[in-house]
């Protein structure tokens, strides 16, 4: 038969590429801390692009966490308008990819975590091959009613930061149920990434491995 | 589930049009209909019009396209076709309001073509959030919709 399958040690050709992108303080770089031992308990090969404006704050924070090889993690300074590094022109994050891709080459997933921006951003599929948008409860519980770019059009909605919404007087299920009515059926999790209780990060593990690593996962 | 890792070629390469011809007439051509949007994607877990779960896993030089062949045998082939696009006509009222729908369109990161002095926009979501946001130029004249879907493959 004329076609093509896995590469023949079973792996694919090239690490896949996720993006995760979301406003300020959503918790992207926590939800990549939280996923990163998951990530390495089975046996997926991983590296992070992070995108701060002017600094290299999440990728020395995630550098020195202990979760992951320093050198695995390579910062982008994306200047005044984060998202246009991420879609208008990614040249800059394609190239701390191929450059993880080049180092590392038994690599199986490169995530791209965006600079923060507002409900707008999205990812260029040159980019990323699929990309979660993250937002949480703190924000309000109109957020998915402003149907953001982020919100409608990522592969993945990820509601974060559950456990404070008795604090920010919103109603999280609600915040859920409104989301999964915008995106007419497209995946929505709730998420908690920090506390003595993790709620949503394996699932959002086990999403990302069989959506682009094709691997099977435990139903 | 096959995983496909490359693109053998195009249907309508010489090389692969007779032998795709007679898959056909056996129907076993089977067909992966993605939106115009999915394209750019170099990796996709999906479904065939036949019902089987495939992924792709195309390196970084490498774009499907309508009419990628992505497998082909004595008995079988599988084909990607794209779905068509649906547009919103727009009519801007004069020069003016062409200026301010350009802008809005540039500023919401709308995909659009022109025709005929008219605006395309392509409807990646729901067409009523489309509208919805145009709700203050159309209440007010200064952009007609002209045809409120408009099909292209």
């Amino acid at each position: 038969m004329t076609r093509n399958l896995t590469m023949p040690d079973g792996h694919l050709a090239g690490p896949a590429r996720v993006g995760i992108g979301g406003p300020v303080g959503s918790g992207k770089t926590a939800l990549i801390e939280a996923l990163i031992p998951i990530f390495i308990s089975r046996g997926v090969e991983i590296a992070v692009v992070t995108n701060d404006l002017v600094t290299k704050e999440d990728a020395r924070r995630l550098q020195s966490g202990g979760l992951i090889d320093p050198e695995r993690v390579v910062a982008v300074e994306a200047g005044a308008c984060p998202h246009t590094v991420i879609r208008e022109d990614p040249t800059l994050n394609i190239a701390a990819a191929d450059d993880l891709e080049a180092r590392f080459p038994a690599l199986d997933l490169i995530l791209i975590e965006s600079g923060g921006d507002n409900l707008a951003s999205t990812f260029s599929l040159d980019l990323v091959d699929w990309w979660m948008f993250v937002i949480d409860v703190g924000q309000g519980d109109d957020i998915p009613r402003k149907r953001g770019p982020g919100i409608m059009l990522c592969d993945f909605l990820v509601v974060n930061k559950l456990y404070i919404a008795p604090y920010v007087f919103v109603d999280a299920a609600d915040i859920l149920s409104e989301a999964r009515d915008v995106r007419a059926g497209k995946p929505v999790i709730g998420c908690r990434c920090k506390g003595a209780s993790i709620e949503g990060v394996p699932e959002i593990a086990d999403a990302i491995i069989r959506n682009v690593l094709f691997r099977q996962v435990a139903a | 589930m096959e995983i496909y890792t490359s693109i053998i070629g195009a249907a309508d390469a010489p090389e692969h049009q007779d032998a795709l011809h007679h898959l056909e007439h056996h129907h076993a051509v089977d067909v992966l209909c993605l939106s115009r949007a999915d394209l750019a994607r170099r990796r996709l877990r999906t479904w065939t019009e036949a019902g089987h779960e495939v992924a792709i896993a195309l390196p970084r030089d490498q774009q499907l396209f309508d009419g990628a062949v992505l497998a082909l045998s004595d008995d079988r082939a599988l084909v990607v076709r794209v779905e068509a696009e649906h547009w919103l006509r727009l009519a801007p009222r004069d020069t003016a309001a062409a200026l301010r729908l350009g802008y809005f369109c540039g500023n919401l990161h709308w995909r659009v073509r022109f025709d005929q002095g008219h605006v395309l926009v392509a409807v990646e979501t729901d067409a009523r959030l489309y509208l919805e946001r145009l709700d203050a130029l159309l209440a007010e004249g200064a952009v007609m919709l002209a045809q409120d879907r408009e099909t292209a493959g």
